[in-house]
């Protein structure tokens, strides 16, 4: 049972596992891909970090060494467990046989897993400039590539360009009813940040009315204490705190998101505001 | 005494930062990618995982995200307060120190992977791994999982983005 159990956890937690088509490489006549591939299938009933999965896909490859799922495939469990000298070269090896399926992602991952912005927007534009088609969601579906870049942006220190990305991708989102579980934050901070304090209120209740988070509270306070209004700050800060409490905080299953805060941050503001009264 | 058990302690430090990855071309594989086998002349033989080795689970699987004792921002200011920039440094790239977390919330098995920014292995200067080994090291509490009740083991890692000598990032 506990067996059972482990397995059924671990598995939920796998992230997305993107089948490629095997008939389709059978339709187009290329009988050594489609060989590889229905070798490759055989993978997806082992957990990506086990010694099953990654002989499989090693036998995939040996029977078309150009398969680039395989190689992606085989990257997952290197890149989660934090290995980027071996992630690096198999997801290399996917983008340099397929760059279209795989540029978008190791940009993602980059983003994602090691804070390397150059690296992220890099292979971002670059898909950009090699598709015609909207370069869609990072890996997990959380945020459209473009804001992802627009955050690398942020990264580098060049503000005002992740501005005039992700106020862009937002109206791109807004036109088909589906902004990002984050998108108004971010670019809120990114107001807060470069002083426009009016503008990241009006974002920052955007963001409340989709998905209220202690993080958007937070901000909100710092925008309010900014245009002395103390009355929302100490509001704000307090539904920061209650949110936090209730686990409403940006999260991810890896890492710690862009613009996250600890209750320690909260806090300490909130100290603030009863230091100002006591000296009042 | 005392001093030959600091020069031997020292030592197994030291020995214990060498990178741990081998070459990927034919390789066997272990349980999971990434397994650290118990090693009796680097690792700290009082440090024992609770369930045995083939139970040992990743961070992320139990689907709570990394977590930390005190949250990230208790490892972030030990890290902003301990770590000491190396003058005139032009190191770059990423430093992943990967570890166990036991069912006690004790750490063990210490293994350091070193990379340039475009994540080829290189060696940093000794001053800097040294003293993310020490820091880590001396985080005394780690959180703990729970799989119906009972406390696990896992595999927990920090990567260190290094620009100039300095800590710029601490991941995940």
């Amino acid at each position: 049972m506990k067996k059972l159990s482990l397995i059924l956890l671990v598995f939920s937690f796998s992230g997305l596992f993107a089948q490629p088509n095997c008939e389709a490489y059978k339709y187009q006549g290329n009988t050594l891909k489609y060989e590889a591939c229905i070798k490759a299938m055989e993978a997806g009933k082992h957990y990506q970090f086990s010694k099953e999965y990654q002989t499989i896909l090693d036998e995939s490859l040996a029977i078309d060494p150009t398969f680039d799922y395989a190689y992606w495939a085989k990257s997952i469990a290197y890149l989660k467990s934090g290995d980027f000298v071996t992630w690096k070269k198999l997801i290399d090896k996917a983008v340099e046989l397929n760059p279209k399926e795989h540029l978008g992602y190791r940009g993602w991952c980059r983003y994602q897993f090691f804070r390397d912005y150059k690296g992220a927007i890099k292979d971002i534009e670059k898909l950009d400039s090699l598709v015609d088609y909207d370069i869609g969601q990072g890996q997990n579906g959380t945020y459209h590539l473009n804001i992802a870049k627009g955050l690398c942006y942020k990264g580098i220190g060049e503000k005002e360009k992740a501005i005039a990305i992700i106020e862009n991708q937002i109206k791109l989102n807004e036109a088909e009813d589906f902004v990002g579980a984050y998108d108004y934050l971010h670019l809120g901070v990114l107001y807060l940040e470069t002083e426009r304090f009016e503008q990241a209120i009006e974002l920052f209740k955007k963001q409340s009315q989709n998905n209220d988070l202690a993080e958007n509270q937070y901000y909100s306070a710092l925008a309010f204490l900014n245009l002395d209004k103390p009355t929302e700050y100490k509001s704000s800060l307090e539904k920061a705190r209650k949110l936090y409490k209730e686990g409403k905080q940006i999260s991810d299953p890896y890492s710690n998101p862009m613009d996250k805060i600890y209750l320690e941050d909260i806090e300490n503001q909130l100290k603030k505001v009863s230091k100002n009264i006591n000296d009042e | 005494m005392k001093k030959s058990l600091l020069i031997i302690s020292t030592l197994f430090a030291l020995l214990s930062c060498k990178s741990d990855r081998k070459n990927t071309e034919k390789q066997s594989y272990s349980r999971w990618v990434g397994d650290i086998a118990q090693n009796e002349k680097i690792d700290d033989v009082t440090f024992k995982v609770c369930n045995g080795d083939s139970q040992i689970l990743q961070y992320f699987n139990l689907g709570q995200g990394p977590v930390y004792t005190g949250e990230k921002s208790s490892i972030l200011n030990t890290f902003k307060s301990k770590y000491e920039t190396l003058s005139d440094s032009d190191q770059n790239g990423f430093i992943r120190l990967r570890f166990i977390v036991n069912c006690e919330g004790k750490t063990g098995r210490f293994r350091v992977l070193q990379s340039d920014e475009n994540f080829e292995e290189i060696e940093f200067d000794n001053k800097i791994v040294n003293q993310l080994v020490t820091i880590t090291k001396g985080i005394e509490k780690w959180g703990i999982f729970y799989r119906q009740d009972d406390p696990i083991d896992y595999y927990m890692y920090l990567i260190f983005k290094i620009k100039d000598g300095q800590l710029t990032e601490i991941l995940p």
